[in-house]
């Protein structure tokens, strides 16, 4: 009894300890982010860096070679990409606050008024709403995309921290390990090398399946003559880390663009064909082959996961909710399972 | 908190802080070298097994594993006895001391512990992982595979010897019960 008891006061005492760290974490979000996103990013690098290893380099040299190709590959797709995608979003603008878009879209809202009357749908003013939705992109774009000072910030800050976990990775970890007492030292190697062996699986197989559908997309909207294909395909890439919402996202962004642009439906058909073939080499080749299946998540548990990343970190949160959900979800059910096995519980 | 308790601490903390590097890798790749599966490693591949052990401390009759746990690895022994024995028997198996080593099995597998390991006196142990085998045979395989082999002839040989072991028993328990057949 005395023991239930005391069971009950420590994992009262975890939890507040738990939602201590919460909230700390959410008061410094964006260091958080930043660290979320470089560690993110090593995981996804390790293998490289290991392979050089094997080839004889030491540690240092494998990560100063990474680094190095990864910055000129960068800066080079920058050089390329950057004059493109900046042409791209500034026709984007144009189109929205030009007369174009609005003329198509009031052909649309004729269009579902005369198919759709019987459900009683009165003025929609889509016109009106896009227009505001325009001005508010335009402001969007400013604080955000355009916030030079942030980016420079991140682009500076995430490759240095980027450098240092890949470089001094194993010893933090070793450091790590070396602080936890005797009783829990054997339980603590096997957990965190579980946990690194599935997450680093987990991430790879996330972002080649993101970079394999982005490049998809790009390749289709491309060949259909969508005008900003690069910029769709990139969010395409982005958005299918999401389950079941990201594919439809994309293909709802590439029509809505395509419609803008053309103010006609005609291409609507071939894009939506387009999304479900692409879905569907998705589902049968690429994530069978690149994405571990071990991190099974019930939808539900995505939706929520997803709702809460965009309520605390913005577009980025939505987008990096998933990975960070399937982390939580290796680390519990490995401590889980290692705590019967070494009989703590 | 007494004041020598509390200047042992801070000893230990600043030790740990400002601890010499080299004589300490130097103290390990002396140990490594009287272990058969380490023994046949140059300098330069017993300072990179040095820099992937963990050194634990472990305090008189402290467990540094139980029976039934599952297997992670190898323990060395750099300072200090350790027991082995089986649970709840306590039957003694074997009495290990500086120099010697326990639970190669666990490099190959993670089968549970077929014996508890418990410090005798205050002991300082050097533990090489199955985790940090994997990593090493990725990372520099000529070396891991090196280890596997030298690991695989260690086993193999007390294979043998347990063979000869099972043979001599089982000669003698023959020729006892020959000896007690009725002419």
């Amino acid at each position: 009894m005395e023991r239930s008891s005391d069971n009950w006061v420590r994992v009262i005492f975890l939890l507040l300890v738990l939602a201590l760290v919460f909230f700390f974490l959410l008061s410094i979000g964006e260091l958080v982010r930043i660290v979320l996103i470089s560690a993110l990013l090593a995981y996804i690098i390790e293998p490289v860096a290991v392979y050089i290893e094997s080839r004889g380099s030491s540690r240092l040299a494998a990560t100063t070679i990474i680094f190095l190709a990864v910055v000129t590959t960068a800066a080079a797709l920058l050089f390329l990409l950057l004059p493109l995608v900046a042409r791209q979003i500034e026709s984007l603008h144009a189109a929205i606050t030009s007369g174009q878009a609005a003329a198509a879209v009031r052909a649309s809202e004729d269009l579902i008024r005369q198919k759709l009357s019987f459900m009683g749908g009165g003025s929609m003013d889509l016109a009106g709403r896009l227009d505001a939705a325009s001005s508010r992109m335009g402001e969007w774009l400013v604080s955000h995309i355009l916030d030079v000072v942030s980016i420079m910030t991140n682009l500076v800050i995430i490759p240095f921290i980027v450098f240092f976990l890949l470089k001094d990775g194993r010893e933090m970890k070793r450091e790590f390990i070396r602080m936890v007492p005797n009783r829990y030292f054997e339980f603590a190697l096997t957990l965190l090398y579980k946990m690194d062996l599935q997450l680093g699986n987990y991430l790879r197989g996330q972002f080649l399946d993101a970079l394999i559908f982005g490049a998809m997309s790009t390749v289709a909207l491309w060949a259909l003559g969508v005008k900003y294909y690069l910029l769709i395909g990139a969010f395409a890439g982005l958005a299918n880390l999401i389950p079941f919402l990201g594919p439809v996202a994309g293909a709802v962004s590439a029509v809505a663009m395509s419609v803008l642009d053309t103010g006609s439906f005609e291409t609507s058909l071939y894009i939506i064909a387009a999304f479900v073939v692409m879905k569907l080499i998705d589902d049968i080749v690429v994530q069978p082959l690149v994405v571990a299946r071990s991190v099974e998540m019930h939808p539900l548990l995505v939706l929520l996961a997803v709702l809460a990343g965009g309520k605390l970190f913005g577009i980025l949160g939505m987008l990096l909710s998933v990975p960070a959900t399937g982390f939580l979800k290796i680390v519990v059910s490995e401590s889980v399972a290692n705590f019967r096995r070494y009989h703590l519980t | 908190m007494n004041r020598d308790s509390t200047v042992r601490d801070m000893n230990t903390l600043w030790g740990n802080v400002f601890k010499n590097g080299k004589k300490e890798r130097q103290d390990v790749r002396d140990i490594l070298k009287g272990i058969p599966v380490f023994e046949e490693l140059g300098a330069k591949e017993l300072f990179q097994i040095g820099r992937i052990l963990h050194e634990r401390e472990f305090r008189a009759d402290e467990a540094v594993f139980r029976q039934g746990d599952p297997g992670v690895g190898m323990y060395i022994i750099a300072e200090g006895e350790v027991l082995i024995r089986t649970d709840p028997s306590g039957q003694v198996l074997a009495e290990l001391e500086a120099g010697e080593f326990f639970g190669e099995l666990s490099l190959l597998g993670d089968a549970p512990r077929t014996a508890s390991a418990i410090a005798r006196t205050p002991c300082r142990l050097l533990c090489f992982f199955q985790p940090d085998l994997l990593d090493l045979l990725e990372r520099h395989p000529r070396l891991g595979v090196k280890i596997l082999f030298r690991l695989a002839k260690t086993i193999g040989e007390r294979l043998r010897k347990t063979n000869e072991c099972l043979a001599a028993a089982g000669q003698s328990s023959g020729d006892e019960a020959d000896a007690g057949k009725v002419p």
